[in-house]
């Protein structure tokens, strides 16, 4: 049952190691963010009371593994489905015996792998311009699994917003914008707790939160062992509820693809 | 002669934006979305810390309006330079080197959809910001600022179309583009003096970004110390350095041109 769907990510895994230009510029880009930031911080910290919970030093671990997380959570696994509307070649592939969704899901997955790889070589350079803090084991596990749920969500997210494509054909704008507003929301550009008063009570409670904030937050100490559960239930809630939506807009998708064609 | 089809590829634009109004619309947000949380990110940042190197939130604002009048215009009359190195991939480049016009200017109307929409916004947004940030504004202000769009536009282009050049020696480059964009965007939301020393000589003479709105944007706001030990009065010199990039730019490209159509590859 289950063997297709390693093949898929199998083969996306090799495809993506051919693009090793597109390799070489995505460390080479984050190894220049992580400069960037740490000399952003460092001026910020240097001329300004620090914030409670975040000293400099968290605040730059924050960040740099924000930016290595942005390595597999910026992999986009369902954005094939555009083109498989734009070719027709969607009709083919609902014919079938698989679960698209689910194939698209291991296309993504394969992808992710391999750019999971990039982030060890990207990981040493980054520690030649920074110090990051390595929190303890239990913290460490925790935020594995918290980053893991983030994943499912965010490819949950991008599965939703590829599936505009069964209705307008131009996606590229919308994916941008969700892209830009998901940086913000979710924490990869800053903490979500320096958004003040109320605005911050709305982001925190956004499901972006649950994609970047909950795990960096667990990985840098801003959030204590006795919320971590609490956390995890918010995520696998945002998962639910995300994965519901989506379930629900498939199967209206394929619907509208059947009417297109007769 | 020229100017006449440059108009026309202008009225073409504008037609399809008539034709494709939902995707203009789509752009638009874009737009609005990119500088908006861009904005909005910087507006928490310094909420959070007030003072970034004795930058507050007003001054970085007009740091980011005078970055936005440059780029958005090099984005509404430059963008399709660093469709080059796709083109010269795809083959279709060696078509504009059979025709009467020069490759460059054929390069700069590849019909696409190009709209004045992130211009516009940048020029409408801009006497909002100048009243919002404080600055003194005189004969002086309403002459430089639009000289520092152009002057900054210059930078960008200069800098896009090196990398273009760069794909008649190095095929897959197109990456690289996208790369220097981010860069961009990056190093100019903040003044330079948070940087190294290093980094600032290379955004002030190799990559020079600073002058699209930091030294600028120094000399309006009468910002002293803090890093570079600069006159401010060379924030002055935007246009030329603008000019003068994209000059060199330019000719390093008609070197380029030169040997692609020399090989016949």
């Amino acid at each position: 049952m289950i063997a297709p769907y390693v093949e898929f990510a199998k083969k996306a895994f090799t495809r993506e190691s051919t693009y090793r230009v597109e390799v070489f510029s995505n460390i080479g880009s984050l190894i220049f963010r992580v400069y960037l930031m740490r000399s952003l911080w460092t001026a910020l910290y240097a001329h300004n009371a620090a914030p409670p919970n975040i000293p400099l030093h968290a605040m730059i671990t924050y960040a740099t593994i924000a930016l290595l997380m942005s390595l597999v959570l910026e992999v986009d696994g369902t954005r094939s489905i555009h083109e498989k509307l734009r070719q027709g070649s969607i009709a083919t592939d609902l014919m079938r015996p698989i679960n698209l969704p689910l194939s698209f899901f291991s296309d993504g997955f394969g992808m992710t792998l391999f750019h999971a790889f990039t982030i060890l070589p990207s990981l040493l350079f980054a520690l030649f311009l920074v110090h990051i803090d390595v929190p303890n084991p239990a913290a460490m596990l925790a935020f594995a699994l918290s980053f893991a749920l983030g994943y499912v969500l965010n490819s949950l997210i991008n599965f939703l917003m590829n599936m505009v494509a069964f209705w307008t054909l131009e996606t590229f704008a919308l994916q941008l914008m969700v892209r830009w507003t998901s940086d913000l929301l979710s924490g990869q550009l800053l903490p979500l707790t320096f958004f003040p008063g109320f605005l911050g009570n709305i982001v925190q409670n956004l499901p972006f939160a649950a994609i970047y904030s909950a795990p960096l937050r667990i990985y840098i100490g801003d959030l204590s062992p006795k919320s971590y559960a609490a956390t995890f239930e918010t995520q696998v809630f945002w998962i639910l509820v995300s994965g519901a939506v989506a379930a629900f807009i498939w199967s209206r998708a394929q619907r509208h693809i059947v009417v297109q064609g007769g | 002669m020229n100017l006449a089809t440059y108009l026309r590829y202008w009225r073409l634009n504008f037609l399809t934006l008539l034709e494709y109004r939902l995707n203009f619309l789509m752009w638009v947000g874009f737009t609005i979305i990119y500088h908006g949380t861009a904005v909005i990110a910087l507006w928490v940042t310094l909420h959070q810390f007030p003072s970034m190197n004795g930058w507050d939130f007003r001054e970085l604002s007009l740091l980011y309006g005078l970055w936005m009048l440059g780029h958005a215009f090099h984005n509404t009359f430059f963008f399709t330079i660093g469709e080059v190195p796709n083109m010269v991939r795809e083959g279709g480049f060696d078509r504009f080197l059979v025709r009467p016009l020069d490759p460059l200017f054929q390069a700069l109307t590849v019909p696409q959809q190009i709209w004045p929409d992130e211009l516009a916004m940048a020029i409408g947004i801009f006497p909002f910001i100048t009243i919002y940030s404080g600055v003194h504004v005189d004969w002086f202000y309403v002459i430089f600022v639009p000289a520092v769009m152009i002057g900054g536009a210059l930078v960008d282009f200069g800098i896009q179309l090196t990398v273009a050049t760069l794909s008649f020696w190095v095929v897959r480059i197109d990456t690289l583009r996208w790369v220097v964009m981010s860069l961009e965007a990056d190093f100019t939301r903040y003044p330079i003096s948070i940087y190294t020393r290093a980094v600032q000589l290379i955004l002030t003479f190799a990559l020079p970004f600073a002058f699209m709105n930091f030294f600028p944007a120094t000399l309006l706001l009468h910002k002293t110390g803090g890093g570079f030990a600069f006159n401010a009065w060379i924030g002055m010199l935007t246009p030329l350095v603008g000019l003068l990039y994209a000059s060199l730019a330019y000719a390093f490209w008609r070197v380029g041109l030169r040997r692609y159509s020399g090989t016949g590859s």
